[in-house]
């Protein structure tokens, strides 16, 4: 097919297609190239005349505990963020797309990826009005429960985790809700007609069919939480020093910015690794 | 009866997620109309917040700064990602996959190393911050969800009708303008909205590549937040929060996102 | 292997009665085809059956069994489903050793039993390969395998042949009967298709709004319809108008019924028939060659007639069409009016 494009045909697909593609180049091709270039200078061009190529920024990685420890907590908070939106959406996209029909599936699906895309700070905003000790959490407890809590979760890691999986698990829940709704209904019903249970079914066959959609939902919370900073700076305080926030003050703080770059790149690495190690499931979706 | 048992638990549960999700800015909400900058309780109603939100002129200009960008950004991203759209779904040429697949480093990789490559590439090559490098940024990353939008509309556009007004001696233009563009205009209003949220809620991006004291909403909340609680953000948030979502209510209808039709 | 009872079943959804009253009694071993048009019930009384729904009113007996209340997953029934409901995340033994895996039965005895069911279906070496890999008759055996290899009591067949083309569907309904003699399963058989209900059944239900209409034998349905939407749904039928009763042998009084004739059981001829026939005057419109077969399309008293004949038994016809049409009078249908 490719060699069959007429002349005229071929200037109209160059021309439909290069502003799009033009743009991401200068936007995000080029830029992330620029960056794993300057990932091996010893300083920024523009300030420091006597620039030179190094390893010392990768170098800095290995040799300071410091930063592998904190992309090791960046890594653990990814999981446990990532566990907590599968546990917990999960079951909520089994009901949405299996137990709940016509127009008040429709109503509620749209209502549970609806804050997903309202504005993310803000969210993470609301939070801290919720958690701060003496807060409306603390009070409606208080009210609720005949004993005294005390209760601060503001500036933990418990309020972090809260807040990213208040932020993502709309993402699980959209993907295993695509992946669940279409499978379908005959094959619960054949699986009962062989006398299946509820658990039995959910077992050998929703979840290994919903898999793809599930795990692309997991990739898809775990890698933007690895690399957040926003929200750990605004619910951990001073706990609140991750990965990614290490790699935001080399660029607002300290202006290393060769630095930064080999520690964006070292996240790069770790994203694209996991992406590649989840690729044959996510690919089984599609047959 | 345990089926019953089991599908209330279900729904129970589904109730207790939509609390979870919504609680907080409900609360948020709340509180701009609450009287006590701490978020004292009992409430006290007041519209004071938001009188100070009007008076603050730097949440203004942020705000419109906000505003013009997400504009400039919903044409932009939904002129040229509709245009890549209808050229990857009319013709086959080599390559075709590799572009289809590079539209998903921009969604898939973090926004915090999209964001810092930007930051250092605009300003090697003298664009370096403010307005002009968070637009260009924006568009980026809107770019693909319009693409994904138009594209998965485009899929159920049936070809022949384009060949049949062809047949009928209609120009290539005539058809893209009277056959395609109306069958999938739902999907391109539905990417422009995408668009449209995508930069206005961008927080990150901007976070890098806006100027300080010359940024967007979010940036500038974001400062407010880390300097300490004010209580007037809370009213820009609540209104912003109600914005983007009525503009997200609106792409999914017109998308039919997730919904059987 | 069991006799299955339902008595006076009455299913409702929301408003709407999807079974009225229902009654019917499907006999130990028997094939038993439940044919209707489309909403007259016939899904929803298989789906009672097996227990995707639960009655309003009335009472299922599977076997000694009352089964009204009990979900499907414990009424030991087979289903075999319209789309045939593969699970597509596993290998055809894998679909079809489920339900022997969830009634936990040994492994060795699994193996045995899968291998005896690939037998039965004829494709033992297909044993591991994927529902997407097998075509269209291949899945459809699979589903029957999966749905008799736990030996049920009744065997339920949601219109299982609907979805294959004609010439695949005609061979698999002969591979169907087959295995359906060969396992002795009590099986009720949905359709649309009322010449595969004909050919399959030794019993036919025909439904209509939620009720059964009339219930017997292929021949005596086909032959003894109770009224004209049974008859006409069975085939095609010519009624008689009022005015041509006068000369002709009845096997009933006039009053309350009507009467018709199948197109085949019809005779064309230019001459008087003989006496004892029934015989009509009429009008040749139209013949249509077909092959073997031949459709004359007759005006008789003002209404069209079909008549079917071998094409060599039909006769040159007179130049102004004017024929007689002649039937034995124990070949005349009796319907309610």
């Amino acid at each position: 097919m490719a060699e069959a494009l007429l002349p005229t045909e071929r200037r109209r697909l160059v021309s439909l297609l290069s502003p799009a593609y033009l743009w991401l180049l200068v936007a995000v091709f080029l830029p992330l190239s620029a960056m794993l270039f300057f990932s091996f200078l010893t300083g920024l061009p523009q300030d420091d005349p006597d620039w030179g190529v190094t390893l010392a920024n990768y170098g800095k990685f290995f040799q300071n505990p410091t930063y592998p420890a904190l992309l090791w907590k960046s890594l653990k908070l990814g999981l446990w963020v990532t566990g907590f939106c599968i546990l917990i959406g999960y079951p909520c996209a089994l009901v949405l797309a299996k137990s709940i029909k016509g127009r008040a599936r429709e109503a509620l699906f749209l209502m549970v990826i609806l804050p997903f895309w309202s504005n993310s700070l803000v969210r993470i905003f609301s939070w801290a009005i919720v958690l701060r000790g003496n807060g409306v959490l603390e009070r409606t407890l208080n009210f609720l429960l005949p004993f005294d809590v005390r209760l601060n979760l503001m500036f933990t890691r418990e309020a972090v985790v809260i807040g990213l999986v208040h932020s993502y698990l709309p993402y699980v829940i959209l993907t295993s809700y695509l992946a669940l709704q279409a499978i379908d209904d005959d094959l619960i019903d054949a699986a009962r007609s062989m006398g299946a249970s509820k658990l039995t079914i959910l077992r050998r066959l929703l979840l290994p069919l919903s898999l793809p959609g599930l795990l692309a939902g997991a990739v898809l919370v775990f890698v933007p939480v690895v690399g957040s900073f926003m929200e750990p700076r605004i619910l951990g305080g001073r706990l609140g020093t991750y990965y990614g926030t290490v790699i935001e003050d080399q660029f607002v703080a300290v202006y290393n910015w060769p630095l930064g770059a080999a520690l964006s790149f070292i996240l790069l690495a770790v994203v694209l690794l996991i992406l590649a190690l989840t690729s044959p499931v996510l690919k089984r979706a599609r047959t | 009866m345990r089926r019953n048992f089991l599908g209330l638990l279900g729904k129970a549960w589904l109730a207790l997620i939509l609390v979870f999700l919504y609680a907080p800015i409900l609360v948020m909400a709340a509180m701009s109309f609450n009287a006590s900058p701490f978020y004292q309780l009992p409430f006290e109603f007041s519209g004071a917040w938001y009188q100070d939100m009007m008076a603050n002129e730097q949440i203004f200009t942020a705000a419109a700064r906000s505003v013009l960008i997400a504009a400039a950004t919903t044409v932009l991203a939904t002129a040229f990602g509709t245009s890549a759209s209808i050229a990857l779904f009319r013709y086959d040429f080599r390559g075709k996959r590799i572009l289809q697949v590079l539209l998903f480093p921009p969604i898939a990789i973090p926004w915090l190393i999209t964001g810092t490559a930007m930051l250092i590439f605009f300003f090697t090559i003298g664009i370096g911050r403010g307005t002009p490098a968070v637009l260009i940024g924006h568009v980026a990353l809107a770019l693909p969800y319009v693409i994904v939008t138009v594209s998965a509309r485009l899929s159920s556009f049936d070809i022949t009708l384009e060949e049949a007004a062809r047949s009928m001696g209609a120009s290539s233009w005539t058809v893209l303008r009277r056959v395609t563009l109306p069958w999938i205009a739902p999907g391109i209003v539905a990417g422009g909205l995408f668009a449209f949220a995508v930069s206005f809620d961008q927080f990150v991006v901007s976070y890098f590549l806006s100027k300080p004291g010359d940024t967007t909403l979010p940036v500038l909340i974001y400062t407010s937040i880390r300097k300490g609680f004010t209580p007037e953000i809370n009213a820009v948030s609540t209104i912003i929060i109600v914005l983007s979502m009525a503009v997200m209510f609106l792409a999914a209808r017109y998308s039919r996102f997730g919904g059987e039709r | 292997m069991s006799r299955v009872e339902v008595s006076n079943v009455t299913m409702e959804f929301g408003q709407t009665t999807a079974l009225d009253d229902v009654s019917i009694a499907f006999e130990d071993g028997g094939f038993f085809a439940l044919l209707g048009p489309s909403g007259s019930g016939k899904t929803t009384l298989l789906r009672t059956i097996a227990g995707f729904y639960f009655p309003k009113s009335g009472t299922i007996r599977i076997g000694d069994r009352n089964v009204e209340s009990v979900p499907v997953e414990k009424r030991d029934i087979g289903m075999m489903f319209q789309n045939y409901a593969l699970f597509p995340n596993m290998s055809v033994a894998d679909n079809i050793g489920f339900g022997l895996r969830v009634r936990k039965v040994p492994a060795a005895e699994e193996k045995k039993r899968i291998s005896e069911a690939l037998d039965l279906v004829q494709l033992g070496a297909l044993a591991n390969r994927r529902p997407s890999q097998l075509s269209g008759g291949q899945r459809q055996r699979v589903a029957l395998a999966r749905a008799i290899v736990t030996n049920p009591k009744v065997l339920l067949l949601d219109e299982p042949l609907s979805a294959l083309d004609k010439t695949l569907r005609v061979d698999m309904q002969i591979e169907l009967k087959r295995i359906q003699r060969e396992v002795g399963i009590t099986t009720i058989f949905v359709t649309h298709d009322q010449e595969e209900a004909l050919t399959l059944s030794d019993r036919i239900g025909i439904l209509r709004n939620g009720r059964i209409v009339q219930a017997g034998p292929p021949r005596e349905v086909y032959d003894r319809p109770v009224d004209e939407f049974t008859a006409g749904f069975l085939g095609e039928a010519n009624w008689l108008s009022a005015s041509l009763l006068e000369d002709l042998t009845l096997p009933a009084q006039v009053d309350g019924h009507r009467f018709g004739t199948r197109p085949e059981a019809l005779r064309i001829s230019a001459d008087t028939p003989d006496a004892g026939q029934n015989a009509v005057r009429g009008q040749v419109r139209q013949r249509i060659f077909a092959g073997a077969m031949a459709t004359c399309l007759i005006d008789v008293g003002g209404s069209q007639w079909k008549l079917i004949a071998r094409d060599r038994d039909i006769p040159e016809l007179p130049g102004d069409g004017q024929v007689w049409v002649s039937w034995s009078p124990e070949d005349t249908l009796v319907v309610r009016a």
